[in-house]
């Protein structure tokens, strides 16, 4: 995003808006650092600029992923799914995505309101991959950025750039949970950056998620509150791990 | 996009914040879904919820009612916000009711979530937790402004605009619910609940 300095009244109402504190106030007019930026079009939308000063301009190919993963409103070209991640647990019941017995691991970098460089992604995927973790769903727009899967590695040329949100998202056998957890544990103490951690399953017979208790016994917390999906969507996908 | 996900607070303030919300699998059963959105977002909107809104499109205090059920399409995901349970039953109950074949997502209390499905005659599938923010939380912003801004997953509403209107709420040139009223537009899909916004301000300014 730019600020039309010709226009600029300096009047500063847009500052608060900006989630990642890119918009700074300069002697004549407010201006945006390019680096900081995330794309994410709030200062444009919401901020009620009285002179019409933010414009988007000409994006490059590092611009537009920016505005990707970070502009709610903008799908990705590559999935057509709005947001930063996958459809995830919300439609389980019709793609059967998370089977029985099998448990999905969400890394949500950059959350709450930070944000993150891709290079942070990085150490997460790649400490998830010497693990033997590193099969991203197919949707999860991460992928295309990946250099190789089968070591975490992003190319170069985006691990520099900064968005508001990228998942790592995974299915995993529950068995492996304690491991998977334990390496996420470990890579959080080396992040620029926060993240949001999600844990989702398929509920067993007796309406629980083993694998919750799995996470309380390693010492995480599992909220209160969460998602529910209510099992209405069809077809229904096939049973079986 | 577990935008829905990561709602902070204790359980007396979490148990008045539910999401109902429609979703189709891109891939399975899209095609077609748009009249199945559509009564979605017609029995939802019955119920007097507190936002509601489409990520695609915009929410309540943008778009609104009209912009939303004119533009609903094939990739939508049509959310409607509710402070109570028996609300949320009855919207619940009656989404079941109407059959539509899409995935419906019931964000909130897990416990209480369970307990309304049972009502209704509805199994719970699958479910999601939180584990929480981890990382460098050194750059988090105090945990009573988390519970505002965490009710926009996609991080639209910053803590600084937060912070912005509980200062003129706490200079009495705002209401808790006109601070709330401004920052909710910024969540685009309209899961943000400002009537809980209202309250947790309404906490936070007698608490200093």
């Amino acid at each position: 995003m730019k600020i039309d300095e010709s226009k600029c009244i300096l009047c500063n109402q847009c500052i608060p808006y900006c989630p990642v504190e890119a918009i700074k106030e300069g002697e004549e007019t407010c201006y945006i650092v390019e680096d900081e930026c995330v794309e994410c079009g709030i200062c444009e939308k919401h901020a009620g600029c009285p002179v019409d000063a933010f414009y988007e301009g000409e994006m490059d190919e590092l611009r537009k992923l920016r505005k990707a993963f970070s502009n709610p409103l903008v799908p990705h070209e590559s999935t057509a799914v709005l947001g930063r991640g996958t459809e995830e647990m919300k439609t389980n019941e019709v793609t059967g995505r998370f089977k029985k017995g099998h448990v999905g691991i969400a890394v949500e970098l950059g959350r709450p309101g930070i944000a993150t460089r891709f290079y942070d992604v990085e150490k997460v995927t790649k400490k998830l991959a010497s693990i033997g973790i590193n099969k991203l769903e197919p949707c999860n727009p991460l992928k295309p950025l990946m250099k190789n899967e089968e070591t975490g590695e992003i190319q170069e040329k985006y691990l520099n750039e900064r968005v508001l949100s990228a998942i790592v998202e995974f299915d995993i056998d529950r068995e492996r949970v304690p491991e998977a957890l334990n390496a996420i544990k470990e890579v959080s103490k080396e992040l620029e950056t926060v993240f949001s951690l999600d844990l989702a399953g398929k509920l067993e017979n007796d309406n629980t998620l083993p694998a919750a208790e799995i996470a309380r016994d390693l010492g995480f917390d599992p909220s209160i509150n969460g998602k529910t999906n209510l099992g209405l969507g069809r077809p229904k996908a096939k049973e079986g791990k | 996009m577990t935008h829905t996900l990561h709602r902070r607070g204790p359980y007396e303030s979490l148990i008045n914040d539910f999401v109902l919300f429609a979703i189709p699998a891109q891939g399975f059963n899209e095609k077609g879904s748009i009249p199945k959105l559509t009564k979605f977002f017609d029995i939802v909107i019955k119920y007097d919820p507190v936002n509601f809104g489409d990520c695609g499109t915009g929410n309540k205090y943008g778009v609104g009612e009209k912009g939303i059920r004119e533009n609903i399409t094939e990739s939508s995901v049509v959310h409607a916000v509710f402070t109570d349970e028996e609300t949320m039953e009855k919207a619940m109950e009656e989404v079941k009711e109407a059959d539509l074949g899409m995935s419906v997502i019931a964000t909130g209390v897990l416990d209480a979530v369970d307990e309304i499905a049972k009502k209704v005659g509805i199994e719970r599938h699958t479910i999601e937790h939180s584990l929480g923010i981890w990382g460098n939380t050194n750059l988090l912003p105090d945990e009573e402004i988390l519970e505002i801004t965490t009710m926009c997953g996609h991080g639209m509403i910053s803590s600084n605009l937060t912070q912005l209107v509980i200062s003129n709420v706490k200079k009495g040139t705002m209401t808790p619910e006109q601070a709330a009223k401004k920052i909710a537009p910024n969540c685009h899909c309209g899961v943000f609940n400002p009537e809980r916004a209202a309250k947790i301000i309404e906490r936070i300014v007698s608490e200093n």
